[in-house]
C-alpha cells in the first residue's frame, strides 16, 4: 500500500537546548485515519507543524503524498487544521473557507460551491454570512474544519479537531472522520481523545518526549494484553494456580464492606477457544460461572504504559527533554 | 494571482472593519473641503460659503494665478501637512498590526500550509499595509483634483502623482514597523520604534540642512573674501595692512570652511544612506509647481526678494540673494538618484532582512 506520509528520522531541536523531537519515523497508509497520541508537550504538534511547512526541521528526510516535505504545491492536496487556530473576527465563515480555498489556488466559482457545500456539512450553513468574531469556540471548530477540507484534499492533517465541541459535534467530526476515510481520504489525527481515536483510527502511534514508543493497528499494539476471563462464584479451584492469574473480587450487587465471594480467571494471551476446556472443568465441578470473554486492553490502557516507564510504571513528566540526551 | 487577490481583498476587509480607516478617509475629504473653501481673486483672498474677503497685495491673482494657488494649497497644507504627517501617523497607527497580527500563533499556521511561498506571503502582506494609505492619498488626490477643477477652473491630472509618491514615503516607515513587528509580534513596540525612527529622519533631515546651510555660507564667505583680496592686491593705493589682514582672514576662513565640508560630509553620508522623506516630498513638489518662485511655501517669494538683512551664519559678506541661489542649485543638485534609489536601497534592505526572518522562521 502506498504511504500518504513517510517520516523518517526526523529531528528537531529548538535553541540548541530543547530535543521536541528525537529521530521520530512515522508510516501512514493512503486512505486510513492515523492516530497520533502522546502526553502534552511529546512534539506532536512539531512534527504535525514540520509536516505542514509551519516550522523546520533540524533533521528530516520524508516524504508527504510522495512528494518531500516542504514540496510547496503538494499542499494544494493537503488540508490543515491547527490546534488553537484564529481567524480573523472582522470575516465571515464563509468569507474565511472561500479565503483558504483562494490560497489553495482555488478558482472562484469552484471555491465558492465547495465553501457553501463545507459549510453545509459542519453545520453551519445559518451562520455562515456572520462574522467569526460572534462565533463560539465550537463554532470556531466547525468553521475550521470547513476550511482545512476547502481544497478537496487528499491528506487531511487535524490537529484536536473536536477541542472546545459539544458531544453531539464531536459525533459529528467523528462520522466525518469515518465519512473521510470512506472517501478514500487519509486522515493524520491529532488528539488526546482516546476514546475517538479508538473508534475512528486504523493505526495509532504513541509519542512521548520526542520518541515513537508504539506505532501500529491497535489489536497489533494490545495483542500482548488480549486474555480470556472466567468469573466465578466463590473460592478458586486449587488446580487453576499453574494455569493462570486469579484475583478475589465483589459479586455483582454485593456492598462495598461485603467479603469477595467470587473469583476471577485470567488465561493469558488465550482466545476464547482456549478457555473452553476450563469451562467445562468448572461446570463438571459444578461451580456458578458469572462472566467468560475474551478481553484486551483498551487504548487508554495502552497509552498509559506507553507513557509509563516500564521499570517504575511511573508516568513521564510533561514537555519536551531539555539539554542532553536521555 | 488568485493567492495574491485573496490576499489583498482580505487585507481590504480588514481596513474596512477598522474604524479608524474610515475616520482617516472622512478627515481627508474634509481637509480637501477646507481648502475648497478658499477662493482668490484679483483683490485677495474670499472664503465660501461665508462671503468673507481678505485683501492681499501678495495673494491675488495677480500675483499667483488660481491654479498656483490650490496648487500651492495642495502641496503645503494637503499633502505636506496632512498626508505628510498626520493622515501618515493615522496609517501608522492602522497598519502596524498588520505583521503583528499575521505571525501571531494560532493566524500564521494555516497560511503557511498552502501552495504559497513564504516570501510571497511576506510581501503581499506588507503591500497590503501599503493599500491604506495608497486607498487615503488616492481619495485626496482625487477630492483634490475634483476641487481645484471646480474652483480653479484647471483640471490638473498630475495631483495624482501625490499617491505613488506618498506611498513611497510611507513605505519608508512601513519597512521599519514591518521588520519591528516581525521580530517582536507587538504592534505596540512596532509603533514605537517607527515614531522613534520617524523622529530621527527628521533629526538628521534638520541637521544636515542646517549644516548644509551653513557650509554653503561659509564657502560664499571663502569666495567673497578671495574677491575682495583680489580687488585689495589690484588696487595700489590700498593699505597694505588691509591686504595683510584679508589673507589673514581668508586664512581662517579656508580653515573654518574645511571643518564645515567635513563635518556635513559626515552627516550627509548619514543622511544619503538612510531614507529621504521630506526629499521626497520636494521632489513631489517640484514636479507639481513649476514656478520655482512659488515652491517652499507661500513665503518663498517673500523670501526671494528679500536681498538685503543681516549675516547669514555669521557671515557679513554673503549676499541673500547669492545664498538663495546656491541653495537652490543644491537642492536641485541632488537628484531622483540620490533621493528615492537610495531610500528605496534603504526600503529593499529592511524588507529583505525581513524576508528572510520571516522565510526561516518557526511559527
Amino acid at each position: 500500500m502506498a504511504l500518504a506520509v513517510d517520516l523518517s528520522d526526523v529531528e528537531k531541536t529548538y535553541g540548541g537546548r530543547v530535543r521536541a523531537l528525537r529521530g521520530v519515523s512515522v508510516q501512514v497508509n493512503e486512505g486510513e485515519v492515523f492516530g497520533f497520541l502522546g502526553p502534552n508537550g511529546a512534539g506532536k504538534s512539531t512534527l504535525v507543524k514540520i509536516m505542514m511547512t509551519v516550522a523546520r526541521a533540524t533533521k528530516l528526510s520524508g516524504t508527504i503524498l510522495g512528494a518531500p516535505v516542504g514540496h510547496k504545491p503538494t499542499l494544494a492536496r493537503v488540508g490543515y487544521l491547527p490546534e488553537h487556530h484564529r481567524f480573523p473576527k472582522y470575516l465571515t465563515g464563509r468569507q474565511v473557507v472561500e479565503f483558504f480555498g483562494a490560497l489553495a489556488g482555488m478558482e472562484r466559482a469552484a471555491r465558492k460551491r465547495r465553501a457553501s457545500h463545507l459549510l453545509d456539512m459542519v453545520r453551519m450553513e445559518d451562520w455562515a454570512d456572520r462574522k467569526v468574531g460572534t462565533y463560539s469556540k465550537g463554532m470556531q471548530q466547525r468553521v475550521g474544519l470547513a476550511a482545512s477540507l476547502v481544497n478537496d484534499p487528499r491528506l487531511i492533517v487535524l490537529d484536536e479537531p473536536t477541542d472546545g465541541v459539544d458531544p453531539v459535534g464531536r459525533r459529528e467530526i467523528r462520522d466525518m472522520l469515518i465519512q473521510m476515510r470512506n472517501e478514500g481520504r487519509t486522515v493524520f489525527l491529532n488528539s488526546h481523545l482516546l476514546s475517538e481515536v479508538e473508534q475512528v483510527c486504523n493505526r495509532v502511534a504513541i509519542l512521548v518526549q520526542g520518541r515513537v514508543v508504539a506505532q501500529g493497528t491497535i489489536d497489533e499494539l494490545t495483542a500482548a494484553s488480549r486474555r480470556f476471563e472466567i468469573a466465578i462464584e466463590g473460592e478458586p479451584p486449587a488446580w487453576w494456580e499453574p494455569l493462570g492469574r486469579v484475583t478475589r473480587e465483589r459479586a455483582p450487587g454485593q456492598g462495598l464492606d461485603a467479603a469477595p465471594s467470587a473469583s476471577r480467571l485470567v488465561l493469558l494471551r488465550t482466545e476464547a477457544n482456549g478457555g473452553q476446556a476450563s469451562i467445562d472443568r468448572l461446570r463438571a465441578e459444578g461451580r456458578t460461572i458469572l462472566f467468560a470473554a475474551t478481553v484486551r486492553e483498551s487504548l487508554e490502557d495502552l497509552f498509559i504504559r506507553a507513557v509509563a516507564d516500564p521499570t517504575t510504571g511511573v508516568v513521564s513528566a510533561p514537555g519536551a527533554t531539555i539539554g542532553g540526551v536521555s | 494571482m488568485i493567492q495574491t487577490m485573496a490576499l489583498f481583498v482580505a487585507a481590504y476587509r480588514e481596513l474596512n472593519a477598522r474604524k479608524l480607516f474610515w475616520l482617516s478617509l472622512g478627515l481627508s475629504v474634509v481637509v480637501v473641503g477646507i481648502f475648497g473653501m478658499f477662493g482668490i481673486d484679483q483683490t485677495g483672498i474670499s472664503v465660501w460659503p461665508f462671503g468673507w474677503s481678505f485683501d492681499s497685495p501678495f495673494f491675488n491673482s495677480n500675483v499667483i494665478s488660481p491654479e498656483s494657488f490650490y496648487k500651492l494649497m495642495f502641496m503645503n497644507l494637503g499633502v505636506k501637512a496632512w498626508l505628510g504627517l498626520f493622515a501618515t501617523a493615522l496609517a501608522l497607527i492602522s497598519t502596524a498590526g498588520i505583521i503583528p497580527d499575521l505571525v501571531s500563533a494560532g493566524s500564521i499556521d494555516m497560511m503557511l500550509a498552502k501552495p504559497l511561498s513564504r516570501a510571497r506571503l511576506f510581501l503581499t502582506k506588507y503591500l497590503t499595509g501599503l493599500l491604506f494609505t495608497a486607498l487615503q492619498v488616492t481619495v485626496f488626490a482625487l477630492a483634490s483634483f475634483l476641487v481645484i477643477g471646480l474652483r480653479g477652473r484647471v483640471w490638473e491630472p498630475s495631483l495624482f502623482l501625490a499617491v505613488p509618491y506618498v506611498v513611497v514615503i510611507y513605505s519608508y516607515l512601513y519597512c521599519v514597523c514591518a521588520l519591528v513587528g516581525l521580530l517582536t509580534r507587538s504592534t505596540i513596540a512596532a509603533l514605537i520604534v517607527t515614531a522613534i525612527f520617524w523622529l530621527l529622519l527628521l533629526g538628521v533631515h534638520s541637521g544636515e540642512s542646517l549644516i548644509n546651510y551653513g557650509t554653503i555660507a561659509s564657502s560664499l564667505e571663502v569666495s567673497a573674501i578671495e574677491a575682495e583680496l583680489a580687488k585689495a592686491q589690484a588696487d595700489a593705493d590700498e593699505d597694505p595692512e588691509t591686504v595683510a589682514e584679508l589673507t589673514e582672514e581668508l586664512a581662517s576662513q579656508r580653515s573654518s570652511d574645511a571643518t564645515w565640508h567635513s563635518v556635513h560630509w559626515w552627516v550627509f553620508a548619514a543622511k544619503t544612506v538612510l531614507p529621504k522623506a521630506i526629499e521626497s516630498l520636494n521632489m513631489l513638489e517640484r514636479q507639481l509647481v513649476v514656478d520655482a518662485r512659488l515652491r517652499g511655501g507661500l513665503g518663498a517669494d517673500a523670501e526671494a526678494r528679500d536681498e538685503t538683512g543681516g549675516e547669514i551664519f555669521g557671515h557679513g559678506r554673503v549676499e541673500r540673494a547669492k545664498f538663495i541661489e546656491a541653495l537652490r542649485a543644491d537642492e536641485n543638485s541632488r537628484g531622483v538618484w540620490w533621493v528615492l534609489v537610495t531610500s528605496l536601497v534603504f526600503e529593499g534592505v529592511v524588507l529583505s532582512i525581513a524576508t528572510v526572518l520571516f522565510c526561516r522562521r518557526d511559527f
